[in-house]
């Protein structure tokens, strides 16, 4: 099926199967790698990513499905080199370690600080409930959304 | 965690999803996915067809009626319950579909999804079920709305059959409600559950424990009343590696005193 | 939510002044904060062949036959690879045990028998990764199943089947390790306490990222490289080498970005051979990502271990006189790194204390479940937990004070260093200083327990206290098997300056998150006396950079030793080099009249004559007629850091088996709702002591890690199988591990110890969340009244546990 996806701001269209799952599509056919898969079964988050303006775990939906959607991922975040103010509080506070869950990471701390500027620590636990990180026990990321939200 | 190849239509009316769903045998609707997709990764279940009801406005919205009722779209979001105003008339709607798992499945998930999909640990049937929720059926040959009790048939089994779909679900006013769990982590998948509902009545309905949620109606809302009922139910739910059936029996007892306890709370 | 206490040896002005010992922030975050970080996964090749294992449903069973045509024949697929190919063409990979683990035979693919499920039987490969699993349905193998073991505690009983013929039955390794005098302690005891059995469950770490390899072969030089995950690199390259009968310099490991490791991705050789025999025969690259499922079903269990028959010899005022104990290990149903577990326990054989008299008669058996291979804390961290549910117990019995249980046992600082019954050399460390540290950190816990009881709920304080060993002596493997010929350690570095007098740096290890590049920088830029940012270290592993040794990678807490020892050395060399080559350029100054200042080296007398890192580059790379020709400069520096060790005595199974000896002591308090056994965290200290931290963010970021998966494990975390041999958490869903609402309050100590046996007083760090296991453990045995002897307690064993209340 020929699906159009905007993604980070650029159009791509692309011919794919329906059973194609979007982290599947985003990763391999348009070569952006940022976004991560830690499982099978929709429980880790790393896959995470902002579609028509919604945090969703893109392994659970089919590349067909964001026919026609804006799409948001890591990469999309900093327009420039620079770091973002998040990514610069994730750095500031330890709040990575492997980085394979941070891009997901990232795009669920986007969403919860668009939704939710400033977040008390049981709002931001509940805003990354649905990412897994191994690494870190998630107190310094708790600490990097802080920071970003001051 | 790769997929059949399956087909994939995406209507844009109910008439249009009827059809799709009757034109295959192997045709599946595809609400939320966030256990359809799932099923299909573990291939475990491999429809022919997807019909994707994520395109049909007629399935979304809630509508809060003037006697309190609200009539609620099938393929509304566990995010859009919590967030709207008119599910706030029945309170423990939103705070239970806010406990369910995280932001991302919220936001996806939808409310026909979960009660179609009737897992036995799922949140929304043992809820519905104690609050006197109705399910309206539509097919080709029209619609029908049916009680939780004729709706909840077994496990990932319900009225709702070949070629027809759920289309929303009625939920009558009340405030008088409660629900507790024990769960697999906070906000994780419930290992047993309770919902219960004063409402001019005294109603419980445990989750967890058998194949479809198990109402009971104590004869009052104390304790001893509560775990009479639940004791007199004879629960025989199944042992897994998060609870054996007797810790589940222990759970459903206390749970669903608590979720009493949690109504006469919210009065 | 968090504090931190810490407590440091003073600092001169110059130790102030230097990078190491400060919060460097890291070199890696901003490709991985921007998503440009290369993991195996994110590498492609043109016309790569995606692998998918056909893998088996029983835990046990013959393999009749195997029918690869119709896979062959679906027009997507490039071809597949089985067991019978496998043995013809590979050996079976090098056991590292003695008789009669010895005569166990591991191939990377099942070859007549399946002996877990999930065991790769089939590879296929094709076009797309969803073809390849498609066309792996076609493929027919037909079963011959036979009953499963999955009781380690009935491996050894008659009639049990036997999982591999060639050992003759599933005992794959027994030893007895005795020192001191046991018949005397237990004479001079007041006490004997006996303990039936002590269980410590089966879970691992689940890194997110799992296994995965892209392998692709040079036809023409017979070279493999491996872009893969594989944490010891070292370790794999010994056991594929041989396995497929080539020079280990063929196998070329890279990697860059790992998404967690923990012990975890040591293992993966079994599926590396395969790809490489794809790769090579099907000519083409092949590209091989593990999913959730099949990691939980196949790769690297922590040890499961039984400890029974206990008995203590103690005093009436609780002092520790011996303990002499069975400890029962499952090995699972492949000896992959096995049986090391049976002998790397005895790093720690004490604990954290002053036992003299101790037997541990170990056992390892193998069952039809997944193999073992190193988790994080890797078998010490078995027999830290029993050291201090023996601990606890005694308390119990005694009716005394936990606190002063250890207190009174725990070896002193002043007794440091301190050598154990069986010869291992703790170096430095004052446990009682970090309990205390640890309880204040708690506070007073009467408000709470008073406030918990008006609600009708139960408080617990517990107390976990463990060593994290690190720098192993590979001679230990002579315990296990006196044949081998393995021994002490290395780790390599190589610094240079390039042309334009850029610092660079290569190592040899696999980092997975510690923030090796930081570190390294770190140490660089103060012997080098410029800035971190002027310090260039290559990211990841790669054997081409000939920067690593018999023993490199990332595993077994040792980076700060064993990885920044080498770059020291290898910045060292460099240094004097320079100094060397600027004495030479100024015409024959000595090196004490040269001192190194602002990214180069100057005359100290006349800081005008000054040379920048640029020139000295440039001259030996570029511009070197003229220069004396013994000057034996090259500025390309390579050094081998080797630990001081001795082989240990394999009579007597004695002497040092690791370098350093970090401590840990953590102090958890629960709150426990008794009608469910439902329980919460509410309170948490773990105070660690891992030596000079060159990097303090980036250990505490360690601790928090190891802290977080303990709890997991403590509270849900187990690889669960019925009696069929079916794992019954193959993934995320069922498998649960601690999401941001699960996370306790913590607060954090540090306390540094340096240790004098390290170039620069570091201990390696990291595996020793177990203290949280320990903890947890102690805070439920308090709460409940009632003897803890699992390591894994969910709310239901603790719901069981409430019942045995008195």
């Amino acid at each position: 099926m020929n699906i159009s996806v905007t993604i980070n701001g650029t159009t791509c269209e692309r011919d794919v199967e329906p059973r194609k799952l979007l982290i599947h599509f985003v990763r391999d056919d348009l070569d952006l790698t940022g976004s991560h898969i830690g499982c099978d079964t929709g429980n880790c988050g790393a896959c995470s990513m902002i579609v028509n303006g919604q945090l969703v775990k893109s392994c659970m939906m089919l590349a067909v499905q964001a026919d026609e959607a804006a799409i948001e991922t890591v990469e999309g975040l900093s327009d420039d080199d620079e770091l973002t103010k998040l990514q610069q509080a994730f750095k500031d506070n330890h709040a990575l370690q492997c980085g394979y869950c941070t891009p997901g990471m990232l795009m669920s701390a986007t969403a919860l600080l668009r939704a939710n500027p400033h977040p008390t620590e049981d709002e931001i636990r509940k805003g990354l409930q649905g990412n897994i990180c191994r690494c870190t026990g998630y107190w310094n990321i708790f600490e990097a959304v802080k920071a970003a939200a001051e | 965690m790769l997929l059949r190849e399956v087909g994939y239509v995406r209507p844009g009316s109910v008439a249009e999803a009827l059809a799709a769903l009757a034109a295959d045998d192997g045709a599946r609707a595809l609400a939320g996915g966030q256990t359809l997709v799932n099923v299909m990764k573990a291939r475990a279940g491999s429809p022919d067809v997807l019909v994707d009801l994520n395109g049909i406005d007629a399935l979304k919205g809630i509508e809060l009626g003037g006697d309190g009722t609200l009539e609620i779209g099938a393929m509304t979001t566990y995010s859009e319950i919590v967030a709207s105003s008119e599910a706030r008339a029945r309170p423990i709607l939103g705070e239970v579909c806010a406990q369910i798992a995280d932001v991302q499945v919220r936001n996806r998930g939808t409310i026909g999804g979960n009660v179609c999909t009737n897992d036995p640990t799922n949140h929304l049937p043992p809820l519905l079920a104690a609050i006197g929720a109705e399910f309206t059926i539509q097919g080709a040959d029209g619609s029908r709305t049916v009680s939780a009790a004729d709706f909840f048939l077994g496990v990932y089994f319900t009225a709702v059959g070949p070629g027809e779909l759920l289309t929303s679900v009625r939920i009558p006013a009340g405030r008088s409600d409660g629900f507790a769990a024990v769960t697999l982590g906070v906000d994780g998948t419930c290992i047993a559950s309770a919902a219960a509902s004063l409402n001019g009545h005294v109603r419980v309905a445990l989750g967890c424990v058998d194949a479809v949620p198990v109402v009971l109606e104590p004869a009052a809302a104390d304790a001893d009343a509560v775990r009479a009922a639940v004791q007199g139910a004879s629960l025989d739910p199944p042992s897994d590696v998060h609870a054996s059936a007797a810790y589940r029996v222990h759970l459903a007892e206390v749970l669903a005193v608590r979720a009493v306890q949690q109504a006469q709370g919210s009065a | 939510m968090s504090s931190t206490t810490t407590v440091t040896p003073e600092k001169t002005a110059e130790e102030q002044a230097t990078w190491s010992g400060q919060s460097v922030p890291r070199k890696e975050d901003r490709r991985l904060l921007q998503g440009q970080g290369v993991f195996v996964d994110d590498v492609k090749r043109h016309g790569m062949g995606f692998v998918h294992f056909v893998r088996s449903p029983y835990a046990h069973a013959h393999i009749a036959a195997i029918d690869v045509s119709k896979a062959e024949a679906h027009p997507a697929v490039y071809g597949t690879l089985t067991g019978e190919e496998v043995a013809a063409l590979t050996d079976p990979f090098f056991q590292i045990a003695s008789v009669p683990g010895a005569n166990v035979k591991d191939y990377a693919l099942a070859v007549g028998k399946v002996r877990y499920v999930g065991e790769p039987i089939v590879a296929v490969v094709a076009e797309t990764r969803e073809a390849a699993r498609d066309a792996s349905e076609l493929v027919e193998v037909e079963y011959e199943p036979l009953d499963a073991v999955t009781d380690a505690r009935h491996a050894q009983d008659d009639g049990v089947p036997t999982i591999h013929e060639d050992a003759g039955g599933n005992l794959m390794w027994h030893g007895v390790y005795e020192w001191g005098d046991l018949d005397a302690a237990f004479n001079e005891a007041d006490r004997v306490l006996t303990i039936d059995e002590l269980h410590f469950h089966r879970f691992n770490s689940t890194p997110l990222e799992c296994d995965g390899a892209l392998v692709e072969y040079n036809r023409g030089t017979g070279q493999w490289t491996l872009y893969t995950n594989n944490q010891f690199p070292g370790f794999a390259a010994i056991m594929m080498g041989p396995a497929m009968r080539c020079g280990l310099d063929k196998l070329r490991f890279v990697t860059q970005d790992i998404g967690g490791g923990f012990g975890n991705k040591i293992t993966s050789h079994p599926q590396l051979v395969a790809c490489c025999l794809l790769a090579r025969k099907l000519r083409r690259p092949i590209q091989w990502t593990e999913w959730r499922t099949d990691f939980h079903l196949s790769m690297s269990h922590g040890n499961e271990r039984w400890f029974r028959e206990t008995e203590v010899a103690v005093k009436n005022d609780g002092t520790l006189l011996g303990f002499r104990t069975k400890a029962l290990d499952d090995a699972g149903a492949y000896l992959r790194y096995e049986p090391l577990g049976g002998v790397i326990w005895a790093q720690v054989t004490p604990g954290m204390y002053r036992w003299q008299n101790i037997r541990v008669d170990f056992t390892q058996v193998a069952t039809n479940k997944a193999p073992v291979s190193p988790n994080r804390g890797y078998s010490r961290m078995q027999h830290l937990w029993f050291t201090e549910r023996v601990i606890d117990i005694v308390a119990h019995e005694l009716d005394l004070d936990p606190v002063e249980v250890r207190k009174r046992n725990y070896i002193k600082a002043e007794e440091m260093p301190y050598t154990t019954p069986n010869g291992c050399v703790y170096d430095s460390g004052d446990y009682a200083q970090m309990l205390d540290i640890a309880l204040a950190l708690i506070g007073d816990v009467g408000p709470r327990r008073a406030d918990a009881e008006a609600r009708g709920k139960l408080i617990g304080v517990g107390i976990g206290s463990t060593l994290d060993s690190g720098t192993n002596n590979f001679g230990q493997s002579r315990l296990i098997n006196p044949e081998l010929q393995f021994s002490g350690n290395n780790e390599v570095a190589t610094v240079k300056l390039d042309i334009f007098g850029e610092i660079v740096v290569t190592l040899g290890t696999t980092p997975q998150g510690q923030g090796h590049e930081t570190t390294a920088a770190q140490v660089v830029a103060d012997i080098l006396k410029c800035s971190v940012d002027d310090v260039h270290v290559r990211a990841g592993h790669d054997s081409y950079w000939n920067s690593h040794a018999g023993f490199s990678g990332t595993y077994a807490s040792q980076f700060a030793v064993t990885g920044l020892s080498a770059v020291k050395g290898a910045t060292e060399m460099l240094r004097d080099e320079i100094f060397k080559l600027a004495g030479a350029v100024f015409g024959g100054v000595p090196p004490e009249a040269l001192e190194l200042a602002d990214g180069g080296i100057r005359i100290k007398d006349n800081p005008e004559a000054f040379l920048p890192f640029m020139a000295c580059g440039a001259i030996i790379n570029a511009n070197n007629a003229g220069l004396p020709e013994d000057l034996g400069v090259t500025l390309n520096c390579r050094y081998v850091y080797r630990p001081p060790f001795q082989v240990p005595d394999v009579e007597k199974k004695y002497g040092n088996l690791t370098l350093t000896y970090a401590a840990q002591v953590h102090v958890a308090v629960i709150e426990v709702d008794p009608e469910t056994g439902y329980y919460d965290i509410v309170d948490y200290a773990a105070v660690d002591d891992c030596g000079k931290r060159i990097n303090p963010q980036i250990v505490e970021g360690q601790v928090m890690g190891a802290t977080a998966q303990a709890l997991g494990a403590a509270v849900h975390e187990v690889f669960e199988y019925d009696e069929d041999g079916n794992l019954l958490t193959p993934n995320f869903y069922d498998y649960h591990v601690p999401h941001a609402l699960d996370m306790p309050p913590l607060k954090t100590g540090f306390v540094e110890s340096p240790s004098p046996f390290t170039p620069l007083g570091t201990k390696g760090m990291g595996e020793g969340g177990g203290a949280g296991i320990h903890a947890v453990c102690a805070a439920v045995q308090d709460a409940t009244g009632a003897i803890v002897t699992d390591s894994h307690n969910p709310y239901q064993r603790v719901w069981h546990l409430l019942q045995e209340r008195p």
